[in-house]
């Protein structure tokens, strides 16, 4: 149910072509910035693109343009928007695609395609746009008539953002964006408002009910926080409720990391403490969440004596994996203020989840003198403080960021959590930090990672985007080879990355400032270095090849059965 | 067990593969189903079976009602699975 408030684009009734009503569109809308990547079925677009307001990043593949957007419409809220040509733009935009879907970012994603007559006679850098993006966009629009085009990116725009936010896509045939059309009406805009959902009043009385019953309660919430704007209600709740809460890597500074009670990230590189409390807990608060296979282990000894209240914007994810005894679907921030978070007599279960928590704390005192990635990654975030923005790539790396970083706020933590997109990382800091050119954004990539999207480098200094890299190196595809290593018999099977290239000199080719820091000695130094940097820069930090992530939870077992070092 | 969904729709490109495409994602088998183009909405029946897994109907209702242009989803259940005769 949304409200929609009718606005108006123009009235104007000369004649446009469908490219500039494309621009009208994405003006209308506020657009600021697209990522994107010019090509023949795009060009009318790109042709008319000159002429307008809209600032356009040109990355050096399209599959930075969709990640660059992801990372924007995270920090900003609103819809990213990029723009690739037919064929193999269209599908090198797929993975960033995706990528958004399965982290429910608004996104518009706008292709060109070949002209309707030629379509379906395999014409060159014709692609079926269309049905290769259907399973990972909430909807797409194939224009027909370019006298549509207002009504379809007001739709798209509403759309990506309503409900539970996704990736949209429109496909422009050539001759649909080459054609002048006479829009004789005022092109009826609509600005979406926000949902309002009513509160079921019965839900919230037994929700109560439970909570002040409940004697070992935790609060589990996830990315779901950030997407409803509820992260005043949720930390209002955590407050008055006094329970324990432990958060998905989604939902990682959702609460402040460092605020007493948090416990940590549950599931496979969880904290012992968060996963412990899950394990004994008797009510389970889930908000926001969905009961990911890598947050809960084993599902069927996931808090296996816990009844659940769920409590999620989205209703079909109530009860897809774990029956709820109390279902809230709707409005997050509105369902956790109206809960009253009065408790029962929960004292001593507080007093156990924090002993665990300090019993177990992170310890940072590793022998020997080379860099300690965990260490590096906590003085980073504490040094740039509540401005900071990490995105990471995915790998060993990502997870020692989720562990040791602190993050005041969502936006703080990009991370590609339901894909784990490995390239995520640098065009996601170029996103970030066009977004918010005030915050420290940092890039942490593994060796693995970075190479996907290398090419961004260029990117950087093309705009001189102020992004500090941090480039965890440690010559292997680290989490590979760490299961290799546990589940694997230590079969070593190609993640041995011996020739790598000189990465700091690789920067530097780029025409970016860049540096190594290889002595734990050194790490004060470096630190302040990368963050002191003006413009781009990239800390090329070589780690010891055996370091693994603690603690882990096997695949497939229960979040009790944690291994160690 | 097999399942009967009705979904009403919004008739619009694509919109048919969108929905038989999303029952197959989300792990189900389609068993029949019957397509009534009328005036206004159109109307998708579809008999589906789950595969293995935990996968509830409701959860799927729920997630073809998010579709755009979906209207309605209503749900018929133990629908008797109809054999070939040979
Ligand atoms: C595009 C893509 N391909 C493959 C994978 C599988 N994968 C997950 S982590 C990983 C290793 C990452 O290596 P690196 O970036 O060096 O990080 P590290 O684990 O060493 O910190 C791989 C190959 C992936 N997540 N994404």
């Amino acid at each position: 149910m949304t409200a929609a408030s009718p606005a108006t684009l123009n009235s104007r009734t000369d004649a446009r072509s469908g490219a500039q009503l494309v621009i009208d569109a994405l003006e209308h809308e506020g657009v600021r910035r697209v990522f994107g990547y010019p090509g023949g079925a795009i060009m009318p677009v790109y042709d008319a693109l000159t002429a307008s307001s809209l600032k356009h990043i040109l990355v050096r593949h399209e599959q930075a343009a969709a990640l660059a957007a992801d990372a924007w419409a995270r920090v900003t809220g609103e819809p990213g928007v990029c723009l690739a040509t037919s064929g193999p733009g269209a599908t090198n935009l797929v993975t960033g695609l995706a990528n958004a879907f399965m982290d429910c970012v608004p996104m518009v994603a706008i292709t060109g395609q070949v002209a309707s007559p030629l379509m379906g006679t395999d014409a060159f850098q014709e692609i079926d746009t269309f049905g290769i993006t259907l399973p990972v966009v909430k909807h797409s629009w194939l224009v027909r008539d370019a006298a549509d085009i207002p009504d379809i990116f007001a739709e798209a725009f509403r759309f990506a953002r309503s409900g539970r936010p996704g990736p949209v896509l429109i496909d422009l045939p050539k001759d649909v964006t080459q054609a002048n059309v006479t829009v004789p009406r005022a092109l009826a805009c609509r600005t979406a408002a926000r949902a309002v959902f009513p509160l079921d009043a019965k839900a919230l009385a037994a929700a109560d009910r439970l909570i002040a019953s409940a004697r070992r309660p935790v609060l589990y919430f996830g990315g779901g926080i950030a997407l409803g704007q509820a992260e005043g209600a949720l930390r209002a709740f955590f407050q008055r409720s006094r329970i324990p809460a432990v958060a998905t890597l989604k939902g990682l500074g959702a609460l402040p990391t460092d605020w007493p009670g948090f416990l940590g990230m549950l599931g496979m590189h969880g904290t012992r403490a968060a996963n412990t409390a899950v394990n004994d807990c008797d009510l389970l608060i889930c908000v926001g969440a969905r009961f990911d296979d890598r947050a809960t282990g084993r599902l069927d000894s996931f808090a296996a004596n816990a009844r659940v209240i769920h409590i999620d914007g989205d209703a079909a994810e109530i009860s897809k994996l774990r029956k709820a005894d109390v279902a809230l679907a709707g409005d997050v921030s509105a369902i956790l203020s109206a809960l009253s978070g009065e408790t029962g007599e929960i004292e001593g279960w507080r007093r156990t989840c924090a002993e665990n928590a300090e019993r177990w704390a992170f310890r940072y005192d590793a022998p020997g003198s080379g860099v300690y990635a965990p260490a590096l990654l906590k003085q980073i975030s504490a040094a740039a403080g509540d401005s900071f923005i990490a995105t990471c790539d995915v790998g060993q790396h990502q997870m020692w960021v989720a562990q040791h970083c602190r993050f005041s706020r969502p936006q703080a933590h990009l991370t590609s959590a339901g894909l784990g997109t490995m390239g995520y990382g640098l065009p996601a800091g170029i996103g970030a930090a066009l977004a918010e050119p005030d915050a420290t954004v940092v890039t942490i990539s593994g060796d693995g990672s970075i190479m996907m999207n290398i090419q961004e480098l260029a990117t950087l200094r093309r705009y001189r985007i102020p992004l500090k890299i941090v480039l965890i190196d440690n010559a292997q595809l680290g989490m590979v080879r760490q299961w290799q290593e546990l589940f694997y018999e230590e079969n070593f099977s190609e993640v041995d990355l011996w020739d790598n290239p000189d990465f700091a000199e690789l920067a530097r080719a780029f025409g970016i400032e860049a540096f190594t820091l290889d002595r734990r000695a050194d790490v004060p130094g470096a630190v302040e270095r990368l963050l002191s940097t003006r413009g781009p820069v990239l800390c090329h930090v070589r780690i010891d090849p055996r370091e693994n992530v603690w603690p882990l939870v096997p695949p497939g077992k229960s979040n009790s059965d944690m291994m160690e070092a | 067990m097999t399942t009967q969904i009705d979904v009403d729709f919004l008739p619009a490109e694509g919109a048919v593969v969108r929905l038989i495409g999303l029952v197959e994602r989300r792990g189900y088998e389609l068993d029949a189903m019957n397509y009534v183009p009328a005036p206004g909405t159109h109307r998708l029946s579809m008999v589906v079976r789950p595969r293995p897994g935990p996968r509830r109907i409701e959860t799927l209702k729920a997630q073809i009602a998010r579709l755009y242009g979906v209207t309605s989803v209503s749900e018929m259940s133990a629908v008797p699975r109809l054999e070939a005769a040979s």
